[in-house]
C-alpha cells in the first residue's frame, strides 16, 4: 500500500515536471495562456521555459518572417489605363501578445492584411499615371523611332515616356502607409517590405498593344524596303555620274595628249622648213605636183612653158 | 522455468531469459547507445547548426563533431550548393539535348518596359546559402521568397528599360542591377542566400508580336540585298568605265608618238636634203623640176603642144575618151 502511494506520488511529479517544461525553438514564440487569458508577456527567446503545469498553455506562433501573396487586382491608372497589379508583402509577428489578443491565427491575421494591403496598393496605384508605375527613374531611354521615319505619315501623339518613374516611390509609399495603418491597429504585426511583383495590361489593353506594336514594326519593315529601293536607285544614279566623269575624264586627257603632240609637231616642222622657206615651197610644190597629176590628166602644154623651152629652138 | 499463454487454440511458449546472467551486458549496451547518439558526421558541403534545446548553439563545418544526446538537434544544411531557378521557362529533363516544358508562361514572362511595350524575358538565377543559421531561423519558404523577389526585381529594371534596350543593349546591365538589388533586398530579410548569378536566357518580342519583328529582320536584309545588288551593278560598270577611259588614252598617247615621230622624220628628211641642196642649189632645183616633169608628163598619156604664137586655137577635147582611158 505504502509502495503504491509512493508510486502514484512519483509518476506524478514527473507528470507535473514534464507539463511545466517546455522548450521554444529558434523559429517559434509563444504566448501564454491560463483559462485562456494571456499571463505575462510574448516568450521569444529559444530555449527551455517554465510554466505552470496544466492550468496554463502555450501557443507558439512563427517569429520567422512570413509570406503574404495578393491576388491580382485590375485597377485603373490616373491616366486610365486598366492594369493588373500583383503585389507581394513580408510580414513578421512583432508582437506575439498582441498578435494573440487582435487576430488570433495567422489565417485571420493573412486575411487582414488582405484587405489593408489591396487597399493601400489600390489607393496609390490609382494616383500614378501608367509610366510612373512601370518605370522607376527618369532616365533617358534609346526608343526606336518609328514616327521619325520618312515612311511615316501619320503623327501620332508621342507618349513622354521620360516623366519621372515613382515605382520604387509608390511600394514606398505603399509600405509607410501600410505601416501606419497596423501600427493604429495595433495588431502586433510589423510590415517589412511590399513589392510590386507583376504589373500587366488588362487583356484587351494587352490586344492594343500588340497592335500597336506590330503596326510599329510593320512601318519600320516598310521603311527598310523603301529605303533599299532608294539606296538602290541613288547607288545606279552615282553610277552613270561616275562612269561620265571617268569617260569625259579620260576624253579631256585624250586631247590634251593630242594636243600636245600636234602642237609638238608643228613646231618641230616649223624649225625644220623654217631653215629654207624658200626650198620646202619649191620641193613641196614639185611634190604635190607627182601626186596630184596622175595619168588622167591631159596636158595642153604652150611651147612658152619654161619645161618646153628648148623646144621651140 | 517456461511460461506459457494460451491464446485461442495456440500455447505460445515465452523463453525465460536469466536476466541476471547479462547483468553487466545492459549498462554497456546502453552507454554504447549513447554514444552512438552523441556523435555526428558534417559532409563537405554541408553546414550543421546545432539546435540546444531549441535554442540555436553553434554551427559545425564538414568533419565528425560531438553533441549531447537527445538534447542537441543538428540541420545538416546544403551551403555549397549551387541552386538554380528558372523563370518564364521550365526545364524538364537537362543533358546534352535539354528538353524544356512546352506550357507557357506568360504570367511570369511577360512584362511591361519603360514605353509601355511588353517583352518576353527569360530568366535564371543561381543562389547558395551563405549564413545556414539565417537561412533556417529567419525567413520562412525562403525559395518562395526568391522566387518572389527574382520576378519583382526583375520587373523594375524591365520597366526602366525601353523595350529596345532590353532587347539589345542592355541585357547585361539589367542582369547585373537585378543581381545586385535582389541580393539587397534578401540580405534586408536575413534569408542567408547569396544571389550567385541572375542571366537573360532569352529577350524577345512576346508570341503574338513575333512575326511582325521577324519581317523587320526580312525586310532589313531586303534592304542590304537591295543595296549589295547595286553596289554589285556599279562596280561592274565603273570598272567597265576605266577600261574604256585607260583606252582613249592609250590611243590619244599612240597619236601623239606617232605625229612627232611623223614630223620628227620629215623634218629630218628635209634637213638631210637641204644640207645637200645648199652645196649646189642650182643643179638640184633643176634635177628636181626635170625628174618631176619626167614623171608627171610621162605617167600623161595625151599631152598637147601649142605654140605660143597661134592666134586662135579651139582645142578639141574628147570627153568621151576621158573616163575609159
Amino acid at each position: 500500500m505504502k509502495q503504491t502511494i509512493f508510486l502514484i506520488i512519483v509518476v506524478g511529479v514527473v507528470i507535473l515536471g514534464f507539463g511545466s517544461i517546455y522548450t521554444i525553438n529558434e523559429t517559434e514564440q509563444a504566448v501564454v495562456t491560463q483559462f485562456g487569458k494571456p499571463v505575462g508577456g510574448a516568450i521569444t527567446d529559444a530555449g527551455v521555459h517554465f510554466k505552470t503545469p496544466i492550468i496554463q498553455t502555450v501557443i507558439k506562433f512563427d517569429k520567422r518572417i512570413l509570406e503574404w501573396d495578393g491576388s491580382a487586382n485590375e485597377i485603373p491608372t490616373l491616366d486610365n489605363k486598366y492594369i493588373f497589379i500583383d503585389a507581394f508583402a513580408r510580414w513578421r509577428i512583432s508582437d506575439a501578445l498582441q498578435f494573440y489578443k487582435s487576430a488570433k491565427n495567422e489565417m485571420l491575421a493573412q486575411s487582414r492584411l488582405d484587405d489593408i494591403l489591396d487597399g493601400a496598393v489600390r489607393d496609390e496605384i490609382a494616383n500614378r499615371t501608367m509610366v510612373e508605375i512601370v518605370r522607376s527613374s527618369n532616365r533617358a531611354m534609346i526608343i526606336q523611332d518609328v514616327e521619325s521615319s520618312s515612311v511615316n505619315v501619320n503623327n501620332k501623339v508621342i507618349e513622354d515616356y521620360s516623366a519621372k518613374g515613382a515605382r520604387l516611390d509608390i511600394v514606398e509609399s505603399i509600405l509607410e502607409s501600410v505601416s501606419k495603418r497596423l501600427l493604429d491597429l495595433n495588431m502586433g504585426i510589423e510590415i517589412l517590405d511590399v513589392q510590386l511583383k507583376r504589373i500587366n495590361y488588362t487583356r484587351q489593353v494587352q490586344e492594343q498593344v500588340f497592335n500597336r506594336m506590330i503596326s510599329g514594326q510593320n512601318q519600320i519593315a516598310e521603311k527598310y524596303r523603301a529605303q533599299g529601293q532608294g539606296k538602290k536607285q541613288e547607288i545606279l544614279g552615282m553610277q552613270v555620274q561616275r562612269k561620265k566623269e571617268i569617260i569625259s575624264g579620260a576624253y579631256l586627257e585624250s586631247q590634251k595628249i593630242k594636243g600636245e603632240a600636234d602642237a609638238n609637231a608643228t613646231r618641230i616642222y616649223a624649225d625644220a622648213y623654217g631653215k629654207s622657206p624658200e626650198f620646202y615651197n619649191f620641193i613641196k610644190t614639185l611634190d604635190t605636183y607627182s601626186n596630184t597629176l596622175d595619168s588622167s590628166t591631159q596636158f595642153i602644154l604652150s611651147t612658152d612653158n619654161h619645161y618646153l623651152k628648148y623646144l621651140g629652138k | 522455468m517456461a511460461q506459457k499463454i494460451k491464446i485461442g487454440d495456440v500455447d505460445i511458449q515465452i523463453p525465460s531469459i536469466n536476466f541476471k546472467k547479462f547483468g553487466g551486458l545492459i549498462p554497456l549496451l546502453v552507454i554504447l547507445f549513447l554514444a552512438s547518439l552523441s556523435f555526428y558526421t558534417v559532409d563537405a558541403n554541408e553546414n550543421g547548426v546545432v539546435l540546444r534545446m531549441g535554442k540555436y548553439s553553434h554551427t559545425t563545418m564538414p568533419g565528425l563533431h560531438f553533441k549531447i544526446p537527445l538534447i542537441d538537434r543538428v540541420y545538416p544544411i546544403k551551403v555549397d550548393f549551387q541552386s538554380k531557378l528558372e523563370f518564364g521557362f521550365r526545364t524538364l529533363k537537362a543533358g546534352v539535348r535539354t528538353e524544356y516544358s512546352k506550357r507557357n508562361f506568360n504570367q511570369e514572362s511577360w512584362m511591361l518596359t519603360g514605353d509601355l511595350n511588353i517583352a518576353q524575358v527569360h530568366w535564371i538565377v543561381q543562389y547558395k546559402i551563405k549564413d545556414a543559421a539565417d537561412y533556417l531561423f529567419k525567413v520562412r519558404d525562403v525559395e518562395n521568397t526568391i522566387k518572389d523577389v527574382s520576378e519583382a526585381t526583375l520587373r523594375l529594371m524591365i520597366g526602366d528599360r525601353s523595350f529596345t534596350e532590353v532587347l539589345q543593349a542592355e541585357r547585361r546591365a539589367i542582369a547585373d542591377a537585378a543581381k545586385i538589388h535582389m541580393q539587397e533586398i534578401l540580405d534586408k530579410y536575413e534569408t542567408g542566400i547569396a544571389i550567385k548569378m541572375v542571366q537573360l536566357q532569352g529577350v524577345l518580342p512576346p508570341d503574338p508580336v513575333a512575326d511582325s519583328f521577324n519581317e523587320v529582320i526580312r525586310a532589313e536584309q531586303e534592304e542590304e540585298t537591295l543595296v549589295n545588288e547595286a553596289n554589285q551593278a556599279f562596280n561592274k560598270e565603273i570598272y567597265r568605265a576605266e577600261g574604256e577611259a585607260k583606252k582613249l588614252i592609250n590611243e590619244a598617247k599612240g597619236y601623239a608618238i606617232e605625229r612627232i615621230n611623223t614630223a620628227t622624220g620629215d623634218a629630218t628628211l628635209f634637213e638631210l636634203v637641204l644640207k645637200e641642196y645648199n652645196k649646189a642649189p642650182q643643179i638640184t632645183r633643176d634635177r628636181y623640176y626635170i625628174e618631176t616633169m619626167n614623171t608627171v608628163l610621162g605617167n600623161a598619156p595625151n599631152k598637147v603642144i601649142v605654140d605660143s604664137q597661134l592666134e586662135n586655137f579651139l582645142p578639141m577635147m574628147n570627153l568621151k575618151n576621158k573616163g575609159s582611158k
